[in-house]
């Protein structure tokens, strides 16, 4: 009988983390890693999710980081659990009272612009790109994490900021302030009731903007000229606007046999590398878009149209607010760059 | 065949009901990039698709200090469904042929795709959205398959 209790006690901590480490494998380690070492995402390293609270972990999954790559996910409430069981790996969670701090928001602001921004950002805005990414060789081995974003001031309790701030996360770059730079408690109080004047007083949401959503998924360009003509003012006109042109190809290329119907549907590839370092630098996944390119098809009736996708659907799958900003003015210049060829 | 169809039907619904349809289909392999592309070049006739050509995208990636400059972009796809499809929806020939990239993160390999399931409002029948479909979950199996190959 007490072999079997030993056993059961010796087991105990892998049968709390079963389930766990599938709904792991399953939803984050694609970007957080196989041992929770960060990738796309921040590390989630024992001892930085030790300073986070249940509540904190359950929202952060639940919402994201709307607009800094992390997606809010449908879990059930027994999933996350499970989750969260997994991820602190038997340390047990903090509990921070939900009493919200009063501070003075000027003087927070005041410290934070001496202490914090240099690596949170101006307007507290974080990291540029992705939380670590091996790809990239960046300034730091972790991109800071965005404090004005929404989906983070909704998770977190000021106690917890306030924590951090003292005490710092351990193995990565967040120091503790108390220790390194004699914060005062009334120092840390100030500075959390600044970051938490980012919230905005709205309830939280992350449903898509309906705008977006009235977009054609394609734009389709009529062209006055024959297929062959459409093509060569297409690779001129993306010339002018600072791509490179690739050869052209038939759609089905590699795929099928070269015959003449297959010579009616031709695509025009072409990519302005300045650009897309930009975005890949941002977001090293963006490389399911490339390269932009334009299909030129001739109907049965001898008509010839240009489709060109309209990235901003594409886009919104990086939920990567930086992006989405950049990428509309690429979008712009790939709509005049088309229209120029038909016309 | 009905069983088949009745349950692809009941998956599509499903699929397009939850919220992350729209999401990206991502994959960690446990293998090198060079280990990588060649199982994925081999699930993908595997799974009775065709590879039509690659495009790499490392132009200067090193010069612009990138770890790594492996980085390209496998298209593949069946002939004669895409010509079928893209002769009776034109709007959907820009997303032909599919698409899968590759990219290195350090020992490891990420393989990344956009959903095909987000093409459905460009069709009009059921059997061509049964169609499209399938595409999403082929290249589900194809992404899962490759992760498998090197747990």
């Amino acid at each position: 009988m007490k072999s079997k209790i030993l056993l059961v006690v010796l087991f105990l901590p892998w049968l709390s983390f079963a389930g766990g480490q599938e709904i792991y494998s399953e939803n984050c380690e694609k970007c957080h890693g196989f041992s929770q070492q960060g990738s796309l995402g921040l590390p989630l390293y024992r001892s930085t999710v030790a300073n986070h609270s249940d509540s904190y972990l359950k929202k952060t999954i639940e919402y994201g980081r709307p607009g800094r790559i992390m997606p809010g996910f449908k879990l059930s409430n027994a999933q996350t659990v499970k989750l969260i069981r997994f991820l602190r790996a038997g340390v047990k969670a903090p509990q921070y009272s939900k009493e919200p701090i009063v501070g003075d928001v000027e003087a927070g602001k005041y410290t934070y612009e001496q202490y914090c921004q240099r690596c949170h950002g101006k307007q507290l805005q974080g990291g540029e790109g992705t939380g670590k990414n091996f790809s990239w060789q960046k300034d730091r081995d972790v991109s800071p994490p965005a404090l004005s974003n929404q989906g983070f001031l909704h998770a977190a309790e000021d106690q917890m900021i306030k924590h951090i701030i003292m005490k710092g996360i351990k193995d990565t770059e967040m120091m503790s302030f108390e220790k390194e730079f004699n914060f005062t408690d009334q120092m840390a109080n100030d500075l959390v009731a600044y970051i938490r004047s980012h919230q905005q007083s709205s309830v939280f949401s992350d449903t898509p903007k309906a705008v977006e959503d009235e977009e054609p998924l394609v734009f389709v360009y009529q062209s006055q000229h024959d297929l062959n003509t459409t093509v060569e003012k297409l690779r001129d006109s993306a010339a002018a606007y600072n791509f490179r042109v690739y050869p052209t190809r038939t759609l089905f290329e590699g795929l099928g046999d070269a015959t003449e119907d297959n010579k009616k549907q031709m695509v025009v590839r072409f990519c302005n590398f300045k650009n897309m370092q930009k975005f890949l630098k941002l977001d090293p996944r963006l490389g399911v878009m490339l390269p932009c390119r334009a299909t030129v098809v001739e109907n049965n009736q001898g008509e010839v149209h240009i489709y060109l996708e309209n990235y901003v659907h594409a886009i919104k799958r990086f939920n990567n607010e930086q992006i989405s900003i950049d990428a509309k003015d690429l979008i712009d210049s790939m709509k005049e760059m088309v229209e120029e060829a038909v016309w | 065949m009905v069983v088949r169809v009745f349950a692809l039907c009941v998956l599509m619904f499903a699929s397009v009901a939850s919220a992350g349809h729209n999401e990206l289909l991502i994959e960690r392999v446990n293998a090198k990039f060079s280990y990588t592309w060649l199982a994925l070049d081999k699930t993908i006739k595997a799974n009775g698709y065709k590879a039509a050509y690659l495009q790499r995208c490392d132009f200067a990636l090193n010069e612009r200090h990138y770890k790594s400059d492996k980085y390209r972009i496998l298209f593949f796809g069946q002939y004669d469904e895409m010509k079928r499809m893209s002769a009776k929806y034109p709007k959907l020939s820009p997303f032909f042929p599919l698409k899968i990239t590759v990219m290195e993160e350090g020992k490891h390999t990420l393989i990344i795709a956009a959903p095909p399931i987000t093409l459905l409002p460009l069709v009009k029948t059921d059997e061509d959205r049964m169609l499209i479909f399938r595409w999403n979950e082929d290249m589900k199996n194809i992404l899962k398959q490759v992760k498998n190959q090197y747990k």
